[in-house]
Order: C-alpha cells, then sequence, then structure tokens
C-alpha cells in the first residue's frame, strides 16, 4: 500500500500496490458483474469545471437582489421637479422620472424593479423620512412592496455600533463553499489516483 | 410469510425477504398512486366527495407522499437491497428472518403511520409529516433493522473488493437512520421557528439527497452491467459520483428558504452547493450512458434496460431544473408554486421510479426464477408510466409558470385558480393513467408467481424466448 509522486497524475501507488490491485480487479467477479478502469472522460472533467465556475457565477447576489431604498431615492428626488409635475398623466411622468436618471450604475438593477407613480407616492415619504436621519445608509434598507424595511442581512459593524446590512457579492458562504470544494476535489484525487493507472484495462472473463 | 416469521433462518429459502418486499412495494404502489389520482381529482373536479372531512384535501395530500416514499420507493430500495448486497458479495443475506421481519414491521409501521395522518394528526411539516411516535418506529423497526441486515451482509461478503453499489447501499441506509433522527428533531424539542424550518428542509432534502437519489442510482450501477453483459464504464467516475452525493447533496437544505429570514451567508453557501448537485449527476449519468456501449439495442428490447436507461435519462432535466431553480435569480419566480411540485415528481415519479421498476422487475424474476408472464403487459406499464408522468410533470410545470406570473403581478387569486384549470384536469388524467399502469404491474407480477415460465438454473431471464 506503498505511495508514490513521481509521477502523480498517472498513479499514486508504486508498482507493488498496482500490481497487487491488477491482480484483484481480473481475478475477482463480484456477482457476476465487473468494472473498467476508464479514466474520467475529458468532456467530463470538463463539464465538471464549467458547473463549479456557473455554481459561483449564477449564485452572487447580482441577480435576484432586493431593490435598496437608496436605489431610489434619486427617483423619489425627482418627484418634485417641474417638468415631472408638469407632465398629464402618471403614465408621462413615470416615464419622466425614469428617463431624469438613466446613465447609472443602477440602470440594470431599476430596469429588473420598476415602479408605478403610485408606488413612488407611497415611498416617498418613508425613504424622505430616512433621508432625515443621519446615521442612516439608505442602502441597509430594502423596499418591499409599498414598505421600505430595514434589509435582512447581517454584516460587520460600524465604528458607531450600527450594523452594515447591505449584501455582499462575496460572503462567508463562499468561503465555506471553497474549503468543501477544495476538500472534494483533494480526496477525490487522492482515492482515483491510488487506483491502477487508465493504460492498463482488465481482461474480464480471463482466467478465473 | 407469517410461517416463516418464527422459523429458523436456515430454513427460509433465499431471497424471500426482498419477494416480500417486492410485492409490497408494488402493492403500495397501486395504493400511493391510486391516493395520488383521487387527490388530483379533488383539485381538477373541486366538488367531487365535497364535505366529507376524511377524504378531504388537506388530509388525503400527506398520505398520498408518505405512501409513495416510504412504502413503494423505500420498500423497492429495500427489496433491491435484500438481493443485490448479498449478489454483489458472491454471498447470501445475513439474516433472512430479519429481513422478513423488517418487511413485516414495515408494513404495520407504515400502515398505522398513514392512519394517523389520515385522521389528522400530524407534525404538520412537510416531508416529516408523521408524529414523533412514528418517526421513533422507523427510525428503529423500519430503517435500522434494514441497515443492520445490509451493512452485516456486506461485512460477510466472500469477495474482496466491494463493488460500487454496496458503497451506495451501505452509506444510504446509515444515513437514513441519521436524517430520521437528526431531522425530527424539532418534533422531539419543540424546537421553532427558523431552526424548526431549518430542521424540516435538511430532512426533506436529504430524505432525498442521501437516501431516494443514491440508492436509485446505485440501482442502475447493478442492473445496466447486470442484463447487458457490459463492465461498468469506470470505476474512476464511480468514486467521483458517490463523494460528490456526499460532500455537494448532503449540504444545500438552506436552498428550499431561500425567501426565509436565514444568514444570507447561509443561502450563498448552500446556493452554490445545489448547483454543486449536478456534478454526481453527471457522473452518474454519463457512467451509465457508456456502459450501455454496444448494446443500445436493449433499450429498446430490453424491459429492464428500457425502464433504468429512461430514469437515467431523467436525472438531466432533473438535474438541470434542481441545480438552478434554487438560486435567488429563479426562485423567487417559482416558489411555492405547481414547478416545484412538477420537479418533485420528477425525482420520485420519473428518475427513480423508473429505476426501482426496474430493479423489482428483475429481482422478482431472478429470485422467483420464472420469466415475466406477459411482455405486452410489461410495455402497457411502461408506456402507462412514461406518458402519464409526462403530462402530470409537463401540466403541472405550466401551471406552475402560470402562478409564479399570477405571484409576481399580484394576479387575483381566483383568476390563477381559473387560468390553471385546465392543467389540473391534464395532471389528474396523467395521474390515473400511472395508476392504472400499476394495476396492469401488479396484475402481470401476480401471474409470474403463478404462471410464469421457469428459468433454468445459470441463465437470465431474458436471454429465454417467451412461451406465449
Amino acid at each position: 500500500m506503498a505511495w508514490t509522486f513521481k509521477s502523480p497524475l498517472i498513479t499514486l501507488s508504486d508498482q507493488s500496490t498496482v500490481s497487487k490491485a491488477e491482480t484483484l480487479w481480473e481475478g475477482e467477479m463480484l456477482g457476476g458483474l465487473t468494472e473498467d478502469n476508464n479514466p474520467i472522460p475529458k468532456p467530463v472533467v470538463w463539464l465538471v469545471f464549467l458547473t463549479v465556475c456557473t455554481a459561483f457565477c449564477v449564485t452572487f447576489p447580482l441577480w435576484g437582489q432586493r431593490p435598496t431604498a437608496a436605489l431610489y431615492a434619486p427617483y423619489v428626488a425627482s418627484m418634485d421637479k417641474p417638468e415631472v409635475l408638469a407632465a398629464k398623466s402618471d403614465e408621462e411622468a413615470m416615464r419622466r422620472i425614469v428617463a431624469m436618471n438613466k446613465g447609472t450604475s443602477a440602470d440594470a438593477q431599476l430596469v429588473r424593479h420598476p415602479l408605478t407613480m403610485d408606488d413612488l407616492r407611497l415611498l416617498k415619504d418613508q425613504i424622505k423620512a430616512l433621508q432625515a436621519r443621519p446615521d442612516v445608509d439608505l442602502k441597509d434598507y430594502t423596499v418591499v412592496g409599498q414598505k421600505v424595511v430595514i434589509a435582512n442581512f447581517e454584516g460587520n459593524y460600524r465604528a458607531d455600533g450600527t450594523r452594515i446590512r447591505q449584501q455582499p457579492w462575496w460572503d462567508k458562504g463562499y468561503t465555506i463553499d471553497l474549503f468543501y470544494l477544495t476538500a472534494f476535489f483533494t480526496g477525490v484525487f487522492l482515492v482515483v489516483k491510488r487506483l491502477p493507472p487508465t493504460e492498463w484495462q482488465p481482461r474480464h472473463g480471463g482466467d478465473h | 410469510m407469517f410461517k416463516y416469521l418464527f422459523s429458523k433462518n436456515e430454513a427460509i429459502p433465499a431471497g424471500s425477504s426482498a419477494v416480500y418486499f417486492g410485492f409490497s412495494a408494488i402493492v403500495w404502489f397501486v395504493i400511493g398512486t391510486g391516493l395520488g389520482a383521487f387527490n388530483a381529482s379533488k383539485l381538477a373536479f373541486p366538488d367531487f366527495v365535497h364535505g366529507l372531512e376524511f377524504v378531504s384535501f388537506g388530509h388525503m395530500r400527506q398520505v398520498h407522499v408518505h405512501a409513495v416514499i416510504f412504502g413503494w420507493i423505500s420498500m423497492a430500495f429495500a427489496m433491491a437491497m435484500m438481493y443485490i448486497t448479498p449478489a454483489l458479495g458472491n454471498t447470501k443475506l445475513w439474516s433472512e428472518k430479519l429481513g422478513l421481519w423488517n418487511c413485516f414491521l414495515w408494513n404495520i409501521g407504515l400502515s398505522v403511520g398513514l392512519t394517523v395522518l389520515w385522521a389528522g394528526m400530524t407534525s404538520g411539516r412537510e416531508y416529516s409529516d408523521f408524529p414523533w411516535f412514528i418517526d421513533i418506529y422507523i427510525s428503529l423497526f423500519m430503517a435500522l433493522p434494514l441497515g443492520v441486515n445490509v451493512w452485516m451482509t456486506i461485512i460477510n461478503r466472500r469477495t474482496q473488493g466491494i463493488y460500487t453499489t454496496n458503497w451506495f447501499f451501505a452509506a444510504a441506509s446509515f444515513m437514513l437512520i441519521i436524517v430520521f433522527i437528526v431531522g425530527n428533531l424539532p418534533e422531539y424539542f419543540h424546537l421553532t421557528g427558523l431552526t424548526e424550518a431549518y430542521l424540516t428542509w435538511w430532512f426533506a432534502h436529504n430524505i432525498l439527497g442521501l437516501w431516494i437519489t443514491p440508492v436509485a442510482a446505485a440501482i442502475a450501477y447493478y442492473t445496466i452491467p447486470k442484463v447487458t453483459g457490459n463492465p461498468l464504464y469506470s470505476h474512476r467516475i464511480g468514486h467521483l459520483h458517490f463523494w460528490s452525493i456526499v460532500v455537494f447533496y448532503s449540504t444545500p437544505a438552506a436552498h428550499h428558504l431561500m425567501s426565509a429570514p436565514l444568514p444570507e451567508w447561509l443561502k450563498s453557501f448552500a446556493s452554490v452547493e445545489g448547483v454543486l448537485i449536478l456534478v454526481p449527476a453527471i457522473a452518474f449519468v454519463s457512467n451509465i450512458l457508456m456502459t450501455m456501449e454496444g448494446k443500445w439495442n436493449m433499450f429498446v428490447e430490453n424491459l429492464e434496460v428500457r425502464f433504468t436507461v429512461t430514469g437515467a435519462l431523467l436525472a438531466i432535466p432533473l438535474n438541470m431544473q434542481g441545480g438552478f431553480q434554487q438560486t435567488r435569480a429563479i426562485n423567487w419566480y417559482i416558489h411555492g408554486t405547481g414547478w416545484i411540485v412538477a420537479h418533485a415528481h420528477l425525482a420520485l415519479l420519473g428518475f427513480s421510479t423508473f429505476m426501482e421498476v426496474a430493479a423489482v422487475y428483475l429481482g422478482l424474476q431472478t429470485i422467483l426464477k420464472r420469466k415475466l408472464y406477459s411482455i405486452t403487459l410489461g410495455n402497457i406499464h411502461y408506456w402507462f408510466l412514461l406518458i402519464g408522468f409526462t403530462v402530470y410533470w409537463v401540466s403541472m410545470t405550466i401551471a406552475g409558470l402560470i402562478q409564479g406570473a399570477g405571484k409576481i403581478y399580484e394576479v387575483p387569486y381566483i383568476d390563477v385558480v381559473i387560468a390553471e384549470h385546465p392543467y389540473m384536469i391534464a395532471r389528474w388524467l396523467g395521474g390515473s393513467l400511472v395508476f392504472l399502469g400499476n394495476c396492469v404491474w401488479l396484475y402481470n407480477m401476480w401471474m409470474t408467481t403463478r404462471v410464469g415460465t421457469l428459468v433454468p438454473k445459470g441463465r437470465m431471464p431474458h436471454e429465454l424466448a417467451y412461451e406465449r
């Protein structure tokens, strides 16, 4: 059962261990079933790699993020501008507000979370009340339907003792995932590389 | 069966417990899908048997779910373990007597459990609906004896190595006990709130991830090489599959609660692991399909291979759905809709059922040494199951998307109900087709026992020509 690290990508077992494994592999009938020693096919390896990358990319909270109060603060500020007040209908007023606030990094999120003028009217006072408090960061508040509520995140504490309540793009959940992935790939690598090299294939139905 | 319960172990014919588990599984499948079709009829036609509390949807839903999971699926697994585990170790089952008692106590426990559920005594937690005394019974008298028989048979094997299927059987029968004990902690200790919610979904997720999925796959690792005569394509992919199940499938319970006030980092962790469920799926499907090389004619000609490969192919949409529907970006839309019901049926009635059916067909014919009574009835069973399941899955997926749209755009609930109605009728038709197919199956297997052509020693049932 000795280990060798001369060519770790081929096998991690020394010659005597490989020979024993080969003899057992060919000589043993497991209820009439046999197994081959084929390598994990390259497309499968690529698919696994792609899955790992995709797993992180699609779960980053860039997608599916709830809108924050900060997202709509510019909309609220635009509500009292003369060109908005001059609009003949709510729809036209909303179109003007959206047009006025285009060209920022929040564009994509605003498209995903559109509002009507009625929504804005309900949010306006709540957002203004928060803006009146100097210790409040609007990004710590989430807009849920017609209510502005403290966001359900528990980040680090600020110097003033309040907690950061903003969704980070990376959190300790992802760090734990990296730990699991490292343990998994190391474990599977060690297990499969202890087998005889893939150039060797067992002869089934031979001398046994 | 009863005469063997008090016989000496040596006096009990080999394979007896597998036969009784197998027939119990089929009977529970008929009952479970019958209840499912009945429940579906109540959603399609709300006035059907209206006003009777005992047959109201709220009482009957859990009975259907648990009859199928613990009656059909788990007893078919037990059947497969009772004959495959010793076969792969070139030995006998450690104790046929324990197996028979296990089967007897399983039927008793399940009957009592379903009766109390039917009477309205429930924990109120989805999938772990059984009250605490039934949970303890299941752990001690259903899961533990099964595990002991499997582990002791593997320990007493007459081979040096352990074939891939038996890794899965040994690990899954151990994990089933752990899942039952830990997952039902809220029941024993009155845990409430988020702890209760998390453990409820830890249980539900792991019953799927550490019991149903790995055991179904393990059965396919036996059935395909056994019937085709091909070696399993890659022992290495078996390792990749097994360890990825252990690492990635056991962890994402929180992805069932993406909108709950759990810590966001826990959701991030669970969501990545949720996508990584694709790793065991890729490993399993590739290994089975590569093992089929040169024998694809059997996909058409052989019933067991057709059932197994269909189940393996259904693992592809199952895991594509499962991997992505739990991400934040998609979950907000489909959560709490019929999409999830469709997905659950894809897992239990599609992926795993097709492979279990193959194991029961193969096992009963092999142990009873009788060829299937009627291949025509077998084919009817296959097509009824496949068409019925597909109609169910597609209709519920569409209904789920309608519900999701209704939820997001705040459409009045009754309008969503009206829009869904045609799909509820389709669901009932699909479910009824599955039920009818299973009635045909029960008849076919009963007749196989009574008048099936005898298979000579050393031959496989499918190698013989039909006499009728």
